[in-house]
């Protein structure tokens, strides 16, 4: 089943007397069940306007999009998400179990369920020791793990995780990273916004880049990095100045190793057959080859640079039909 | 409602922490304590004084309460962003603005309840005897900090704390004047300003039809028709304000 489907969902926020700000427009967007998928994009190019919009936090302009089949207007929709927010705050004077009480009662599940929600949530996330402390105290860790267990309580079978690692420290990020995966691997989709693309890269199966309030490239990660032309990076020993300085424009770089040879990096696959023959010509020693693949964060920065990269073709009304049905 | 419950649970326990509720119960019991003082130069009339002062206190201190804590119930759950986790649950929005306010309506009636508490046993302590009106009288107080609350949560989610605080005062003080609006001289007559005052006759709630005060005082019975009729009003009104603050409430982006 289709987790998220958007469909045109645009938002302008307008105020008086001043120009109406684009925050979002046209999105179309689909998230499979079980998907792990990255939300990405500069600040102020509409990842959190996208994710409030999905959570109900606040209306579209233009638009529409459903959680598994369900309208987002509705607070049905809500019930199959679990959110947590950029900086998550909540009521300082309450404890982790007292928050975690609350919310479980927001989600009308009875004193039993509460119970077996907490043993559950607070052992999955480490929250026993900090359970009856408050938490106006915490570190922004304390408080990410507080956010973590809040999105999971009732068990939705979506999260949707607003810069889950923004601030914390290696390991925090690392929790993180681990507690995704772990999700994952339960069944649940995940969706999140993120700036760190080495984390993004690791765990997400699709990314999504937004530009200015634009869906500007939406695709798995392997596809959107392989489209573009592949150097090769070539490591030698033995050769002297003479050949390396007749290399002329054959290399699009060259540097000496500290640890003694040379790397060279040529344009494609041919020209690097070529220039082996030529090392193995001059006497030099080969001792690597291998293509030198882009970047997500290469990617990443050459989108935001302008090169606007094609869309899959997705069939976002026919997705949402079908959802619906 | 049991949605409702929970976030008015909460916001019960957030007020009760609150330092605010502290100082304004502490002013109120001193002002209790302190209405012995004017009792002294009324002579013979102490009583009714004591009386007169210890509705007054919960009147004041209790619309204090309601203004500098409503006003800024809901709008601090924006600014702090408290709100966006709790609206991300499967809540309606009416439902998170009435469990604010009971909320704020159980801190009220447990402050009204601590009010009479003293204030009953420092008349004994006098030696007042205490009737069915004096308890008709907070019934009707009680009644119009509900309705005075229901206008601060209407503002909450409107505009800042302090210009909600200051509206909301200025309700409170207006609402006890609405009489004038009506009962202008002769002179007004044929004149627009009369059709205006006439208009906020009618878009201020007449505060004054909750007030005992006097018949409270002087033992003075009321009839339970009066009492009945009293609560009807205020019950309509924050009925009203309260369907005005959950519309406003329900298209606002946060």
């Amino acid at each position: 089943m289709t987790a998220i489907v958007t469909e045109g969902l645009s938002k302008t926020y307008k105020s008086l007397g001043k120009a109406p700000v684009h925050s979002l427009s046209d999105l179309n967007l689909t998230v499979e069940e079980n998907e792990v998928f990255g939300f990405l994009g500069r600040n102020g190019a509409g990842k959190t306007t996208t994710i409030k919009l999905l959570t109900g936090l606040i209306h579209p302009t233009a638009g529409r999009a459903a959680l598994f089949g369900t309208d987002i207007i509705t607070p049905d929709a809500r019930r199959m998400v679990g959110y947590m927010p950029e900086q998550p705050y909540f009521y300082e004077y309450l404890t982790p179990r007292e928050t975690i009480e609350f919310y479980a009662r927001l989600r009308g599940l009875t004193a039993e369920e509460r119970e077996r929600e907490w043993e559950q949530i607070s052992a999955l996330l480490d929250l026993r020791d900090i359970a009856n402390r408050r938490i106006r105290g915490f570190s922004k860790g304390m408080r990410q793990r507080v956010g973590f267990a809040v999105a999971l309580v009732g068990d939705p079978p979506l999260l949707i995780l607003d810069e889950p690692m923004s601030g914390l420290d290696p390991l925090g990020r690392r929790m993180i990273r681990e507690l995704i995966l772990q999700m994952r691997d339960r069944g649940k989709t995940i969706f999140f916004s993120s700036h760190v693309l080495s984390d993004v890269e690791e765990i997400c199966a699709r990314v999504g880049i937004l530009v200015s309030g634009k869906l500007a490239a939406c695709d798995r990660i392997s596809a959107l990095v392989g489209d573009v032309a592949k150097s090769v990076e070539i490591c030698a020993r033995g050769l002297d100045s003479a050949f390396i300085a007749n290399l002329g424009g054959q290399v699009i770089s060259h540097e000496e190793r500290k640890e003694g040879g040379h790397r060279l990096v040529v344009q494609d696959t041919e020209a690097a057959n070529q220039l082996v023959v030529e090392i193995n010509r001059a006497g030099g020693t080969l001792l690597s080859l291998h293509p030198v693949q882009e970047s997500l964060e290469d990617f990443f920065t050459r989108i935001q640079e302008g090169a606007q990269v094609a869309l899959p073709e997705e069939k976002q009304p026919a997705a949402l039909a079908a959802a619906e049905e | 409602m049991t949605r409702i419950i929970a976030v008015a649970e909460n916001t019960f326990r957030e007020s009760i922490r609150d330092k605010v509720l502290y100082v304004l119960l502490f002013f109120a019991a001193a002002t209790i304590f302190g209405s012995k003082i004017l009792g002294w130069i009324s002579i013979g009339q102490d009583i009714k004084i004591i009386k007169d002062i210890c509705l007054a206190a919960m009147s004041v201190f209790g619309a204090l309460i309601a203004i500098f804590i409503g006003a800024s119930l809901v709008y601090k759950e924006i600014d702090k962003k408290t709100l966006y986790t709790i609206l991300a649950q499967p809540l309606h929005r009416y439902e998170f603005v009435l469990g604010k306010y009971l909320g704020l309506v159980a801190i009220i009636g447990v402050a009204i309840v601590l009010m009479t508490g003293i204030s009953v046993g420092y008349l004994y302590f006098m030696g007042g005897a205490v009737t069915l009106v004096w308890f008709q009288a907070i019934l009707l107080i009680f009644m119009k900090l509900a309705l005075i609350t229901a206008f601060a949560i209407l503002l909450s989610a409107l505009v800042s704390p302090i210009m909600g605080a200051i509206i909301v005062f200025c309700i409170y003080v207006t609402g006890h004047a609405t009489e004038v609006f009506k009962d202008l001289p002769p002179q007004f007559d044929d004149t627009i300003s009369r059709q205006v005052l006439e208009i906020f006759y009618y878009l201020i709630p007449n505060l004054n039809t909750f007030n005992l005060q006097s018949e409270a005082a002087n033992n003075v019975p009321v009839t339970g028709a009066y009492v009945s009729f009293a609560l009807a009003y205020g019950l309509a009104w924050t009925a009203m304000l309260l369907i005005l603050a959950c519309l406003a409430f329900e298209g606002r982006d946060v």
